[in-house]
């Protein structure tokens, strides 16, 4: 009886071992990875309307597609307007966001913060929080 | 966690080990060092002995144990619910959902005997390396620019320890003194013992227990060697937010050691 007793210790403690790992930084970590080290190409922009009556604005880069934004994997992020700085991906009461601290080629520091929709191994889209309406920026690496 | 896991591993193959030598006993003349030990105490064979007689004890009722090396190929295929994942992360279905099975192996040592002299039974302990082909039952899209993506990447290529036990039914079929045909069932459980991505981890997603519901049939041939194949329905231990059913086919062989050594 003694050795079924054992048996059924050792069977709760692989049960026990079977619980999953994750950390406070296992999600940031998985962004992290996404984002950096990449050109992304920003396709399309669209800013919400001001009132439900007044129509969605679709804002497309057709002829502006070379602008692109880096995220490199030392913190340091550029985009091709010359603009650089350094940025950290946060996960704030469940928001995904990314924190852009940036410098103008003037040399005028600015804060920027996106908030994460989605972001994949080659499509990315993020809303950039303001007071007015929301405008939702749809990257890709082409 | 992960050291306990590595700590836990390394017991357990210490304690495997161990009792395998412990179980070896080898005709040999003794040294004069040895027939003095011989009259010492010594407390790890001791609980050996008394883990051995222990055994006995408990399992007097299985009886007509014979141990076989087994060998299999496995068909494998996973679904996957990703329901549960909140993270704003998009991988394209495309690249991720091939819907097909994919071919892995096993091994391990397996005991066939006799419960109360006329139940048949089966328990194995193996090693399995499990590719698995992926089946994500839902697809999101991102209007107008992303189509087709899941929020959860699971990890296809992974290797679980098993222990299974099997139940097993000989069918009236042909000679049954020369070639028995059996029918199986019983459960079985794996544990992963690869390391999990951290893209499994993800809201709680990681389960590292499998538990499986099995049945399948065998051809015993004279008891030289046993045909088996075997299917495995399998679903995680633990509640997670990404269930996943494992659906696996096994085929093998399995040969007594006393032919083999």
């Amino acid at each position: 009886m003694k050795i079924l007793y054992t048996l059924l210790i050792a069977l709760s403690s692989f049960t026990f071992f079977s619980c999953s790992k994750e950390t406070s930084t296992t999600q940031v970590n998985v962004m992290n990875s996404l984002l950096t080290n990449k050109n992304w190409y920003l396709d399309y922009s669209i800013t919400e309307a001001m009132t439900s009556t007044t129509p969605v604005v679709f804002k497309s880069y057709v002829g502006q597609s070379t602008y692109f934004i880096t995220y490199l994997k030392n913190g340091d992020t550029k985009d091709s307007d010359g603009i650089t700085g350094t940025y950290t991906v946060e996960l704030i009461n469940g928001e995904s966001q990314i924190h852009m601290q940036l410098k103008t080629s003037n040399g005028n520091p600015f804060e920027v913060i996106y908030n994460i929709i989605s972001v994949g191994e080659s499509n990315m889209v993020l809303s950039k929080v303001t007071t007015g309406p929301a405008t939702k920026l749809y990257f890709t690496t082409k | 966690m992960g050291l306990a896991n590595t700590i836990l591993y390394r017991g357990l193959c210490i304690s495997i080990l161990t009792i395998f030598v412990g179980s070896e006993v080898h005709a040999q003349t003794l040294t004069k060092k040895q027939q003095d030990s011989a009259f010492l105490l010594h407390p790890g064979q001791e609980r050996i002995r008394k883990i051995k007689k222990s055994l006995a004890k408990a399992f007097v009722n299985f009886t007509n144990n014979d141990l076989s090396l087994y060998g299999s190929l496995n068909l494998s295929k996973q679904k996957i619910n990703d329901k549960g994942i909140t993270a704003p992360i998009n991988y394209l279905y495309s690249s991720l959902n091939n819907n097909s099975y994919e071919a892995g192996f096993s091994g391990g040592f397996r005991m066939d005997g006799m419960y109360k002299e006329k139940h048949p039974y089966s328990f194995s302990f193996g090693i399995n390396r499990i590719i698995v082909g992926n089946n994500y039952q839902n697809i999101y899209s991102l209007a107008p620019f992303i189509d087709d993506f899941t929020h959860f990447k699971a990890d296809n290529v992974f290797t679980t320890l098993n222990i299974t036990a099997h139940y097993k039914k000989l069918l009236p079929v042909n000679d049954m003194n020369k070639y028995k045909f059996y029918a199986v069932v019983g459960p079985s459980f794996d544990y992963k013992i690869s390391s999990i991505s951290e893209e499994n981890l993800i809201n709680s997603a990681g389960n590292k227990a499998i538990i499986n519901g099995d049945f399948g049939a065998e051809f015993d041939n004279k008891g030289y060697y046993v045909l088996f194949a075997h299917y495995k329905y399998g679903v995680n231990m633990k509640s997670s937010s990404v269930p996943i059913q494992l659906n696996r086919f096994e085929i093998g062989m399995s040969i007594k050691t006393k032919d083999l050594f």
